[in-house]
C-alpha cells in the first residue's frame, strides 16, 4: 500500500538571535526523522517534553519551516507552496490545550464552521451545519452559542474534534489529545476518535507521553529522544520487547496501578539534557545504563531490524528480546 | 440565547451601574455637541454688554460672562469644541497606533526594531514642551491641537497593540487558524484585530478626558482654541480673571469638565468588563 | 495501632460563588498515622485538593468551613488563633504543590529562600542554616547543591525544582507532608524518580505523608492506604492492596476499570463512566454517584448512602455494598 504521509530524513533547525540576518546561530531540534503513515493507520509519537514531538507535528503540517529532508503527503511535496492549501483541507491538527486552540471571541458554532469559510466552501445553513458537526461528536446543538471559556475540558476537546473533522480530512494529527482529562473522560474522547476513524477512514498521528494510552490506540509507535527517532515499530512488538534502552526505561518507568507490582529499583535516572547542550555521540549516552565508549563518540544510525522495526543504537543487534541485562556483564 | 455578540456586550455594559452612568453621561455630552444650535438658548458669541456678569437666573440658567454672553450656550457649544477635538484626535491616534502596532507585531524583525525605536524616541519627548514647540512653529488653533495629540499618543497605543499582537501571534488558536489554511488577511482581521482592539478601545475611552483637559488647559493659556470660539478652557480662563465679581463662572465651566471626565472613565471601565467574554457579568 | 497524627472529622466546606454556594467537601473524615502514606484519589472536581488545602489551613478567601474539625496530634487547629495556625504551617505540616514554581519566589535564589524558610529556628547562625539547606538538597538527590542554591528557581529544570520544593518542605522536619499532585507536571521518567524519592524520605524521616493525585499508578506505587473521593465525599477507604484488588464501591470499580494501564489486552475501545458529576451547588439528596451507577436503585437517589464498615480500615459509602 502506498503511504499517505512520507517523512524522509526530516531536520528542523531553529535560527537563534542575529540581527538583519547577520551572525545567525542555529539550534538543532530534529534530525534524521524518517517515518511513514499508511491510510487508516494510527501512529503513536512518544517522547518526553523536549523530545521534539510537537515540532515534528508542526513540521509535518508545514507550520514549522523544515531545514532538511522532505515531507510528502499524498504524493505532494510540502515544500511546494502551490500544494499547500489543498493539503490543509485534507489534514487537521488537534491541540493539547483544546480551549486555547479556539478563538476566544468566537462562539463554538462559529468555530466549527470556520473551516468552510476559510476554504470558501458554501454551506447553506450555518446553524444546521454547526448542529450537525456537534452532533457527530456527541454535543447538543445549544452548545453552538457558547464561548470557549464556558466549556469543560471534555467539551472543548469534542469541539476541537468537530472542527478538525469539518472538512472530512484524511489525516488528523492530535497533540496530547487527552492531556489534563480525567480517566473517565479520556476514554470517551478516545472512543469517539476511534469511532470517527472507523466511520471516515481517517489516519491519526497521536503525539503523547502517555504510554498506557498509546498502547491501546496506536498500530505503530515511534519513540523520540532529544529530536532523534530512537525506535519505531508495531506497538505490540515494541511493548512486548523494546529494543532501545530508552524505550525500555520509558516503559519500565510508567507506574503500574497495582500495589503488588511496585518497583524497587529505578530504570532511569536524571533528566533529558537541554537541547542547548546536546550530548556528543548518542543523545542518550548520559542516561543509558549500557553506554560504552563508542556511544560517547559516534552517533548511532537507525538500524533496520526487519518486520517494520528500526532502532537507533550501536548495540541494536545485541540487545535481544531478553531485555537489557545481557550487556551489563 | 442569540449569537449576537455585540448585543451581549451592550447588555453586559448596561448590567453594570457605573457603565450605564458612564454611557449616559457620554451620550448626554455627545447629544449636546451634535444638537448645540437647537439646545443652546442663545447665540454663544453674541455680545450684550448691558447684561454682563448676570448670576444664574431664569433668563440665563448659567448666568452671563464679562461680555454678557449666555454661559449655558457657551458651555453647550464648548462641548462641541471639546468633543470634536478630543474624539478626532484620539480616534486618529488610535487608528495610527493600531496600524503601526500591528505592523510592528507581525512584520519582519527589522521593521519592528525601527518602529519601536521611533515609538521610544517619540515618547521620550516631554509632552508639554513638545506641544508648546509645535504651537510656536505652527501657531495655535484646533488643527495644531489635534496634530499634537495624535503625535504624542500614537506611541503608547502602538506599543499596547504591538505587545498584544506579539502575545497572540504564537497563541494556539492562531496556529490553529494557520493549520486550517486561513489566509494572513483572515488571521489579521478576523482573529488578531478583535482580540487586540478591546484593550485599545478602553484606553482610548480613558484618554478622551485627558485630551479634553489638555484642550481646556491650552485654551486657558490662550494657546488652544482661539476666542471667541466657545471652549471650556476659554470660559474657565474668563471665569478666573473675574472670579471676584462672578465666582459662579468657574463652577459653571468646571462642572462639564468633571462630568465628562467621569463619564468617559466609567464608560472605559465598563467596556473593559463588557468586551471581554470572560469578565462579562449576568451570563449563564 | 498508633494514634493519628492528623485527622479530619466530619469536615464540610463550601465555596461562595456568584449566585450561591458550592459544597466542595461534604462531611469528610480521614486520618493519617505516623509513618503512614495516605493517598487521596479522585477526578477533577471531587474535592481532593480542597481537602489537602483544608488540612494545612490554606483554603481560599471564598471558602467557608461549615462543620467539622481538623486535628493535629489531637488538637483542633481550626479553633486556634490565626497566629498559632500560621506557626503550625511549615513547622508541623508542610506542603508540596503540583507546580514547584509556586513554592519559590521568582526574585530570590533557591539558597536564600531555603535559608529564609528556617526563620522559625532562633539562635542558629545563618551559616548553619545554609549548611542545613545544602544537606537537605543533597538528600533529595540534587547532585550539586551549591550550584542549585546559587540559582533562581526558573533556572532549574522542572524535576530539580520539584526536588528543591520537597527539600524546602522537609527542612523543618514536619510531622505531616501534604503533596498535591506532586508528579503531575513531570515526565514519566522524572515522575518515577520523585515517587522513589518520596518513598525513601518517608522511610528515613517517618513523617506522615498525604498524596493527593488523580494518577492511580502513583498511589499504587507509594501509598499504604487510599481514600477515593467523589463529589466532595470519601466514597471508599481501604488499604492500598485491598482497594486495587477488591474494590467495593461502584465508583472505585468504574475508575479502576477505566485506567488504560490496567487493561492488559490492547483495545481500541476503552471503558468510560457515562454521565457527569452532580452539580454541587445543589447536591442530590441521595447518593451522588447514583445517576452514573449501574447498581443504583430508587433508594439510592433519595436516601443518603450509609458508611458501611467492611473490615479494619475499610469502609464504603454505598447502599448496595454488603459488609
Amino acid at each position: 500500500m502506498t503511504a499517505l504521509l512520507t517523512i524522509d530524513d526530516l531536520g528542523v533547525d531553529l535560527a537563534l538571535g542575529g540581527w538583519f540576518g547577520a551572525a545567525r546561530r542555529s539550534l538543532n531540534i530534529l534530525a534524521g526523522v524518517t517515518l511513514d503513515l499508511k491510510p487508516g493507520e494510527t501512529l503513536g509519537l512518544v517522547g518526553e517534553s523536549g523530545s521534539g514531538k510537537t515540532t515534528l507535528a508542526r513540521a509535518v503540517l508545514g507550520l514549522q519551516q523544515i531545514t532538511g529532508g522532505s515531507v510528502r503527503f499524498e504524493g505532494s511535496d510540502l515544500a511546494r507552496p502551490a500544494d499547500f492549501r489543498a493539503i490543509r483541507r485534507r489534514t487537521a491538527l488537534m491541540f493539547q490545550d483544546a480551549t486555547a486552540s479556539l478563538s476566544p471571541r468566537m462562539t463554538v458554532g462559529e468555530a466549527v464552521t470556520e473551516p468552510f469559510a476559510i476554504h470558501r466552501i458554501a454551506i447553506r445553513n450555518h446553524h444546521e451545519k454547526a448542529a450537525e458537526l456537534l452532533a457527530e461528536v456527541g454535543l447538543p446543538p445549544e452548545m453552538a452559542a457558547r464561548y470557549p471559556h464556558e466549556l469543560s475540558g471534555g467539551q472543548a476537546r469534542r469541539v476541537g474534534v468537530a472542527r478538525a473533522l469539518a472538512l472530512k480530512p484524511v489525516l488528523v494529527i492530535a497533540d496530547e489529545p487527552t492531556a489534563g482529562l480525567d480517566v473517565s473522560v479520556q476514554a470517551e474522547i478516545l472512543n469517539l476518535m476511534s469511532d470517527l476513524k472507523a466511520r471516515h477512514g481517517l489516519s491519526y498521528m497521536i503525539i503523547t507521553h502517555n504510554l498506557a494510552l498509546v498502547r491501546h490506540v496506536a498500530d505503530r509507535i515511534a519513540v523520540l529522544y532529544l529530536g532523534r527517532l530512537v525506535e519505531t515499530g508495531p506497538t505490540r512488538a515494541i511493548f512486548a520487547a523494546p529494543r532501545h534502552p530508552y524505550t525500555q526505561s520509558l516503559i519500565a518507568a510508567e507506574p503500574k496501578p497495582d500495589p503488588r507490582k511496585r518497583r524497587t529499583d529505578l530504570a532511569i535516572r536524571g533528566e533529558i539534557p537541554s537541547i542547548l547542550r546536546r550530548p556528543v555521540g548518542c543523545e542518550f549516552n548520559t542516561r543509558c545504563p549500557l553506554a560504552q565508549d563508542i556511544c560517547r563518540a559516534e552517533p548511532p544510525a537507525l538500524n533496520d531490524l526487519g518486520q517494520g522495526r528500526a532502532v537507533r543504537c550501536h548495540f541494536a543487534k545485541d540487545i535481544t528480546e531478553g531485555g537489557r541485562h545481557e550487556l551489563e556483564h | 440565547m442569540s449569537s449576537g455578540g455585540r448585543f451581549r456586550a451592550l447588555r453586559a455594559l448596561l448590567a453594570d451601574p457605573m457603565g450605564t452612568l458612564g454611557l449616559g453621561l457620554v451620550l448626554l455630552f455627545v447629544a449636546m455637541a451634535l444638537f448645540a444650535p437647537w439646545v443652546a438658548p442663545a447665540d454663544p458669541i453674541k455680545l450684550n454688554v448691558v447684561e454682563k456678569f448676570q448670576p444664574p437666573s431664569l433668563a440665563h440658567f448659567a448666568g452671563t460672562d464679562h461680555l454678557g454672553r449666555d454661559l449655558l450656550s457657551r458651555i453647550v457649544f464648548g462641548a462641541r469644541t471639546a468633543l470634536s477635538i478630543a474624539l478626532t484626535s484620539v480616534g486618529l491616534a488610535g487608528l495610527g497606533g493600531l496600524i503601526l502596532g500591528m505592523i510592528a507585531g507581525i512584520g519582519p524583525r527589522w521593521l519592528d526594531a525601527v518602529l519601536v525605536l521611533m515609538f521610544d524616541s517619540m515618547s521620550s519627548l516631554p509632552m508639554i514642551m513638545f506641544a508648546l514647540a509645535v504651537i510656536t512653529i505652527v501657531g495655535p488653533g484646533t488643527g495644531t491641537l489635534i496634530l499634537v495629540v495624535v503625535l504624542v499618543s500614537i506611541p503608547a497605543y502602538a506599543r499596547l497593540i504591538r505587545a498584544q499582537t506579539l502575545g497572540l501571534a504564537g497563541a494556539d488558536f492562531i496556529v490553529a487558524e494557520r493549520a486550517m489554511g486561513a489566509s494572513s488577511a483572515r488571521i489579521l482581521f478576523r482573529h488578531l484585530l478583535p482580540n487586540v482592539v478591546g484593550p485599545l478601545v478602553i484606553l482610548l475611552s480613558m484618554d478622551v478626558p485627558v485630551v479634553i483637559m489638555l484642550e481646556a488647559g491650552l485654551s486657558y493659556l490662550n494657546l488652544g482654541v482661539r476666542p471667541p470660539t466657545p471652549s471650556w478652557g476659554n470660559i474657565l480662563y474668563d471665569g478666573y480673571t473675574s472670579i471676584r465679581s462672578a465666582p459662579y463662572m468657574v463652577l459653571v465651566a468646571g462642572l462639564p469638565l468633571v462630568l465628562s471626565t467621569l463619564g468617559f472613565t466609567f464608560l472605559g471601565e465598563g467596556l473593559r468588563d463588557a468586551l471581554d467574554p470572560k469578565l462579562r457579568r449576568g451570563e449563564p | 495501632m498508633s494514634e493519628p497524627v492528623l485527622s479530619v472529622e466530619n469536615l464540610s466546606l463550601r465555596y461562595r460563588v456568584p449566585g450561591g454556594t458550592v459544597a466542595a467537601l461534604r462531611s469528610v473524615s480521614i486520618a493519617v498515622r505516623q509513618g503512614e502514606v495516605l493517598g487521596i484519589a479522585g477526578e477533577s472536581g471531587c474535592g481532593k485538593s480542597t481537602l489537602a488545602a483544608a488540612m494545612i489551613d490554606l483554603t481560599g478567601a471564598n471558602a467557608e468551613i461549615t462543620s467539622g474539625t481538623v486535628r493535629l496530634r489531637g488538637q483542633d487547629i481550626l479553633s486556634l488563633s490565626r497566629d498559632s495556625r500560621r506557626r503550625l504551617r511549615g513547622r508541623e505540616i508542610a506542603m508540596v504543590f503540583q507546580d514547584p514554581m509556586t513554592a519559590f519566589s521568582p526574585v530570590l535564589t533557591v539558597g536564600e529562600q531555603l535559608v529564609d524558610f528556617q526563620f522559625n529556628i532562633n539562635d542558629v547562625p545563618r551559616r548553619e542554616k545554609w549548611i542545613r539547606a545544602q544537606h537537605m538538597l543533597a538528600r533529595v538527590g540534587l547532585t550539586d547543591p551549591d550550584l542549585a542554591m546559587s540559582r533562581f528557581p526558573h533556572e532549574l529544570s522542572g524535576g530539580m525544582r520539584q526536588r528543591a520544593a520537597i527539600a524546602a518542605a522537609l527542612l523543618m522536619r514536619p510531622a505531616v507532608l501534604i503533596a498535591d499532585e506532586p508528579t503531575t507536571a513531570l515526565d514519566v521518567t522524572m515522575e518515577a524518580q520523585i515517587v522513589h524519592l518520596l518513598r525513601e524520605l518517608q522511610a528515613d524521616y517517618r513523617c506522615a505523608i498525604v498524596i493527593v493525585t488523580h494518577h492511580l499508578g502513583v498511589i499504587a506505587e507509594l501509598c499504604d492506604r487510599v481514600a477515593v473521593m467523589y463529589a466532595g465525599e470519601v466514597v471508599e477507604e481501604a488499604p492500598v492492596d485491598v482497594l486495587y484488588h477488591d474494590p467495593r464501591h461502584p465508583y472505585t470499580r468504574a475508575l479502576l476499570a477505566c485506567d488504560p494501564a490496567l487493561i492488559e489486552e490492547a483495545t481500541g475501545r476503552l471503558p468510560a463512566i457515562g454521565g457527569r458529576l452532580p452539580d454541587l451547588a445543589h447536591p442530590p439528596p441521595g447518593c451522588a454517584f447514583a445517576e452514573r451507577c449501574r447498581l443504583s436503585t430508587e433508594r439510592c437517589r433519595i436516601v443518603p448512602p450509609p458508611r458501611v464498615a467492611l473490615g479494619p480500615d475499610r469502609s464504603a459509602l454505598c447502599h448496595e455494598v454488603a459488609p
